[in-house]
């Protein structure tokens, strides 16, 4: 029980959708590439350390932290679960995701041209839970006429490998834009598309109660889950999926940074514009119809006996039809935002400190935006953020964020170079240090490079 | 830059030092129950005068109907109480008895709903409650048919239902489960 207790609490405490909130557009680091592919970025080439060049772990749940019902507070669990249940909205989500840079590189094509490329490996796994669902499991379908509905209920899963090789360019002293082609090789998904529909009991007619389910339409599609012999389930076979070996897909992150003045920049960036053509061990469910019954009508007819039981199961596989299927099934990539206005300002940075470096100004505050968009759950992050290049081989910022977690998310990250090593460390919900337990979402990434300038 | 950076490893020391768990306990979990309560629809019927007597108008003392099921154990450990309720509404001039009694897959009687119903004569809406207890929930997992027998009493009179009769015997049912989840 321990065990499922601290499981609960690891898939409730950590991480935040995705929302790179502080590596954004921070330090000149090389990663920032990967959440604006036209970041600026000014060093002649970079390698990152194998495995260890950017190590990402964010998730949370929306609906409450471990604390709130794991608290030795002296009150009953039960009655903390019951608390919990009250505040839980009409939907919340729940998301892990976790991030892994195998091999990373870049260097300068030319004075204007900046090309980067590497292989990562990701693990997402996001539902969305509604209410309804929720009351109906903790209270039962005692609530006469009240519409239990699923429309909210999804959920996506997925592990995947993404090479990716993006260029940067200089167009002018205004402008920077970028792109990265992605080639996306899945292990394993899972997708549930739409649903819809309700559960209700009602009063009836012909007897006391009448049980419906109206309008099911649900749809779970899956690839690499369903296998008849699970023993080649190892390691190796997920590796090698990850390795051009799974079901493959096609992805482009688009971004730009724009100067419009000479203290104000505004940058942007679509990341994972891509699908993923499912085509191994592809195994898709479909639920759909209305059945509506109101009990087992009795004829007490000895001569023609009734078989109640069977034909009411046989009623509601015609009427609420079950498919399995084996088709082919493209998943999109959920798609996420970024857009960002900034204003740099403070000691004009000289060339002694800063020779190699981007940016005129020591600090820099603004404000940036995020949303993923995706078929499960679409949502919309709001940072409010100050950078402070203390030299050039120093940089640190701090964000406040705003998001369905929380809205006194408090961030900080720090970047230093030592000679060409480049050591960087985010994280937020600081606010949570004094009791990690009540956070609802975390998000640390750490990473080390090894970056070459033109001269030290 | 070395005063910027012990500031900042010193502000990250700090925040590391106070970073801390206020007290949790897991061991919780084992006390934590989840009460839910689930209604399920029955069997109903509307029966007439001809349902009571023979093709030569002869009454017909005792009629019984069958429901096979085959009722899934999945839920059985955490149910904690089944109760049935009955309503019946009846414009005969005679009383009825409703019993309910499950059999097994050997067809042999293993539970008789406890009390039968009793419908008088000429009787609105009743309602009767049948509680199942916690000790008994298990021979209903061992159930395979569940058999209606409706009983007519003999009149006082000695009269009959005349097939004219447009009198009604009508039962109606629902099933409450009392769910409580625990996880020790």
């Amino acid at each position: 029980m321990k065990n499922l207790a601290f499981t609960v609490f690891l898939i409730f405490s950590i991480g935040n959708a995705q929302n790179k909130q502080i590596l954004y557009d921070f330090a000149g680091l090389p990663q920032t590439l990967l959440v604006n592919p036209g970041a600026e970025i000014s060093n002649k080439f970079y390698v990152g350390f194998p495995l260890f060049s950017q190590v990402a772990v964010q998730g949370g749940f929306t609906g409450f932290s471990a604390y709130d019902i794991f608290a030795d507070d002296g009150v009953n669990i039960n009655t903390k679960i019951s608390v919990a249940i009250q505040g839980f909205g009409k939907s919340e989500f729940t998301e892990l995701n976790q991030q892994l840079e195998v091999l990373s590189g870049g260097f300068q094509l030319n004075e204007k041209m900046y090309l980067s490329f590497g292989y990562y490996q990701e693990a997402t796994v996001l539902a969305k839970i509604p209410r309804d669902v929720i009351d109906l499991l903790y209270e039962g379908n005692s609530d006469i006429n009240r519409q239990y509905s699923i429309e909210k209920l999804s959920a996506r899963a997925e592990l995947l490998g993404v090479f990716h090789v993006g260029i940067s360019k200089k167009i002018n002293e205004k402008w920077q834009i970028g792109a990265r082609g992605k080639l996306y090789s899945s292990a394993l998904n899972i997708n549930s598309k739409q649903s819809t529909g309700s559960l209700a009991t009602t009063f009836g007619t012909n007897n006391i109660y009448k049980q419906q389910l109206e309008n099911i339409d649900f749809l779970l599609q899956t690839s690499g889950v369903f296998f008849e012999d699970t023993d080649v389930l190892t390691p190796a076979y997920y590796v090698k999926k990850m390795l051009l070996g799974g079901n493959l897909g096609l992805g482009i992150d688009l971004g730009f940074t724009h100067h419009f003045k000479k203290q104000w920049t505004v940058s942007g960036s679509a990341i994972d514009l891509g699908f993923i053509y499912n085509t191994q061990d592809v195994k898709s469910y479909s639920l759909k119809g209305d059945f509506e019954v109101d009990g087992f009508d009795l004829n007490f007819d000895n001569q023609d006996p009734a078989d109640y039981w069977n034909d009411l199961e046989d009623r509601f596989n015609e009427e609420v039809v079950l498919d399995t299927i084996t088709s082919k099934y493209i998943s999109t990539r959920p798609l996420k935002l970024n857009a960002a206005v900034n204003y740099a300002f403070g000691k004009k940075l000289d060339n002694c400190r800063f020779d190699t470096r981007l940016g005129l100004y020591s600090n820099k505050v603004g404000v940036q935006l995020f949303s993923n968009v995706g078929s499960v759950h679409t949502y919309l992050a709001a940072t409010l953020f100050f950078e402070r290049w203390f030299s050039k081989n120093l940089q640190a910022k701090i964000t406040y964020t705003a998001d369905p977690y929380s809205f006194k998310n408090l961030g900080a990250g720090i970047s230093t170079q030592l000679g060409p090593v480049n050591l960087y460390l985010l994280a937020d919900n600081l606010l949570n240090l004094n009791n990690l337990y009540a956070a609802k979402s975390a998000n640390i990434q750490v990473g080390l490079n090894f970056i070459f300038y033109d001269k030290y | 830059m070395m005063k910027a950076l012990k500031l900042i490893l010193g502000i990250f020391a700090i925040l590391c030092f106070q970073s801390c768990t206020k007290p949790v306990d897991f061991d919780q979990i084992d006390d934590a129950e989840i009460k839910a309560n689930y209604i399920v629809t029955q069997a109903y019927f509307d029966l007439v005068a001809s349902d009571f007597l023979t093709e030569f108008g002869m009454e017909i003392p005792l009629q019984t109907d069958v429901i096979q099921a085959q009722i899934s154990g999945s839920s059985q450990k955490y149910i904690e109480k089944i109760e049935f309720t009955i309503v019946t509404q009846n414009s005969f001039d005679r009383a009825f008895n409703v019993q309910i009694v499950l059999f097994d897959v050997a067809q042999k009687p293993i539970y008789t709903f406890n009390p039968t119903i009793h419908i008088p004569a000429n009787s609105g809406e009743i309602t009767t409650t049948i509680e199942i207890p916690k000790e008994d929930i298990s021979v209903v997992f061992n159930t395979e048919y569940f058999s209606f027998f409706v009983q007519l009493i003999p009149s006082t009179d000695g009269s009959s239902i005349s097939p004219d009769d447009d009198s009604t015997l009508n039962l109606k049912s629902y099933v409450e489960l009392f769910l409580n989840y625990k996880t020790a």
